[in-house]
């Protein structure tokens, strides 16, 4: 009888002793799951139940579209931050995005295969260079040699149009968008470049056998296959680049107001926190400052989950980790 | 050939040429942008470089930085010290728990897996200056003073989901007949886990925690305000402690003093050679482990 010694069988199987020690080690798995979730969630509740009293004050909609910024009168608005976050991360955009697709096709698609490992870990070195670094030479070098440049757009186009006008003190919304553009260059390339080599080799090699070009691989196959997948991470860029603080910190001026031209210089959500916590001595000036880490949270939590959303629909599968 | 062949022809070489001609643009664009993007590499090797060595001796890791910024002299010891003790720390919590809860969503799977998942993704997200706070409010707020051991706890987050994503990598990637074997076998789940699983996974679990700690080394902004810093050599993790970027970041926004400038840039050098060296490390660790024709 088969069935009959089958049963047997797991039924012998399930009085094993051992099966025991399976159940404790779930049981120690799901302990450990809940002595991480349940920490970190009370972390984020307890942290933001502090800025209560900011809310009470201000309102919601007063503190996020507030103009000033003045912790000695007891003053808070978010908005020169925001505008200064949206600013270098726009500007950020406006550089790296082209540059990262472009390099990430130039691995995949137009350099010898002996070449690409190389040009790849190259490029990855630079997301591995601390943010700290990042903005030491920012400070001390690209500053500098911004000036010149940001001095004769200034003094030309500059003249008519406002958003470019002087004066051009150096560290500036636009000195941060640089040193931030040169840091998510590298992560904005890798996950494009795992996305283009994903796409069928079948399909590309067919538009080369029919005479195509590595321009027309790139434009019938690459691009269509792997829009979805180069959306996704721009945005995890983009989040990258709301987020980074401290070379931010280094290059942006430090002025707690809205700066008329991308030349002034202003303060971004992140840095203004890294700048005044540890002297927050000001009624209200912590929690004001806890209050702008919870809409940088936001913020940044909803950039998230757009490239979690895009991600989804594509179904290759971009890296979860920047 | 009839004529219209030939005007099609005619024109399919005409296209061609206008193909090709894109071709190149794409090309030469393509190149110009990994200009771009390896031209500050090179200029901050060459800065660091040139400007970073000579602060470097041995005076510089024997002594501690004088209590004034602007005084020249002095060394990092405690900065090198107290990197290493938060960076240390922050792994030993980060790594155990970071394999946990990728065993965790792979064996239990379920609603209690993906909200581990979006916890992590969350983590993975957040902002380092939002980690500050948040370790703050946890640890600095609660013990009433800063510290090192804060300092390691908000290490330990960012390390975290780092390690969460390369061992859950691992676990998909491990071979399924190899499991199923374990299990035909009567292999019980956590033997299979413990003489299975991590010694086949071991050298990615490597690779995973050297470019964790590679970015943990580096972090400035949830350090701030949770070790502090200071300029004495201290082994107590229980007293603000001094990190690397911590002392690059201080001495830079006093870098109009000379001493303080060559002192940032001498500490960013060494902090590179660290980052980029672990970071590399780790790299020729997977590769090796990786069979030959899949390098």
């Amino acid at each position: 009888m088969t069935t009959g010694s089958q049963a047997r069988g797991v039924h012998t199987l399930r009085r094993l002793p051992g099966l025991n020690q399976d159940r404790w080690f779930r049981l120690a798995l799901r302990g450990v799951a809940v002595l991480v979730v349940v920490p970190v969630l009370w972390m984020m509740v307890d942290t933001f139940s502090e800025t209560v009293p900011v809310w009470e004050r201000f309102g919601i909609p007063g503190f996020v579209t507030g103009m000033r910024w003045a912790p000695s009168f007891v003053v808070y608005g978010a908005l020169p931050f925001i505008y200064g976050t949206l600013l270098t991360s726009a500007i950020a955009m406006l550089i790296a995005v082209p540059v990262a697709v472009l390099i990430a096709l130039l691995i995949t698609d137009i350099l010898p295969p002996r070449a690409r490992s190389t040009v790849a870990v190259t490029v990855d070195l630079l997301a591995a260079i601390p943010s700290v670094v990042y903005g030491l030479w920012g400070l001390l070098v690209l500053v500098p040699f911004l000036r010149p440049f940001e001095q004769a757009v200034a003094s030309t186009i500059g003249r008519v149009v406002p958003f470019l006008a002087g004066p051009t003190p150096g560290p500036s919304y636009f000195a941060a968008g640089v040193v931030v553009s040169i840091m998510i260059i590298p992560i904005i390339a890798a996950l494009s470049r795992e996305v283009f080599a994903a796409t069928p080799r079948l399909q590309r090699e067919a538009i080369r056998a029919l005479g195509g070009t590595r321009w027309d691989v790139i434009r019938t196959v690459v691009l269509p296959i792997g829009r979805s997948g180069v959306l996704a991470a721009i945005v995890l860029g983009l989040a990258r680049a709301i987020g980074e603080t401290i070379a931010v910190t280094m290059v942006i001026g430090n002025a707690p107001k809205i700066g008329g031209s991308i030349f002034s210089p202003g303060f971004t959500l992140a840095s203004v926190i890294a700048n005044e916590f540890n002297e927050a001595n000001q009624e209200l000036h912590p929690e004001a400052l806890i209050a702008l880490g919870l809409v940088l949270l936001v913020i940044s939590v909803l950039v998230n989950g757009l490239a979690i959303l895009i991600r989804q629909r594509f179904a290759g599968g971009v890296g979860r980790v920047a | 050939m009839s004529l219209s062949a030939l005007a099609a022809s005619d024109r399919l070489r005409s296209t061609s040429r206008s193909r090709r001609a894109k071709d190149r643009i794409l090309a030469i664009c393509a190149w110009a942008a990994l200009v771009v993007a390896v031209v500050p590499l090179l200029a901050i090797a060459i800065f660091l470089i040139g400007q970073g060595v000579r602060s470097v001796s041995t005076e510089f890791f024997t002594s501690d930085p004088p209590g004034d910024l602007s005084a020249t002299g002095g060394g990092i010891r405690n900065a090198v010290v107290g990197t290493l003790m938060m960076t240390g720390l922050a792994t030993l919590i980060a790594v155990p728990v970071g394999i946990t809860l990728a065993v965790f969503s792979r064996e239990i799977g379920g609603r209690a897996a993906s909200a581990v998942r979006f916890v992590v993704d969350v983590l993975a997200g957040l902002p380092s200056i939002v980690v500050g706070i948040f370790v703050y409010s946890l640890v600095v707020v609660a013990t009433g003073h800063f510290s090192g051991y804060a300092g390691a706890v908000a290490l330990a987050v960012i390390e975290l989901p780092v390690i969460v994503v390369a061992a859950d990598e691992l676990l998909r990637l491990t071979d399924r007949r190899i499991d199923e074997g374990t299990r035909a076998l009567g292999m019980l789940r956590w033997r299979s886990f413990l003489s299975v699983f991590i010694p086949t996974a071991l050298s990615g679990i490597i690779t995973g925690i050297l470019l964790a700690v590679s970015r943990a080394i580096g972090e400035t902004a949830p350090l701030i305000f949770t070790a502090l810093g200071n300029n004495f050599f201290t082994l107590d993790m229980n007293e603000p402690v001094q990190a690397m970027p911590l002392l690059i970041y201080r001495n830079a926004l006093n870098s109009a003093f000379p001493a303080a400038r060559d002192r940032a840039m001498g500490t960013a050098l060494v902090l590179v050679i660290i980052v980029l060296g672990l970071n590399l490390m780790g790299r020729w660790i997977a590769r090796r482990a990786r069979p030959a024709d899949q390098r």
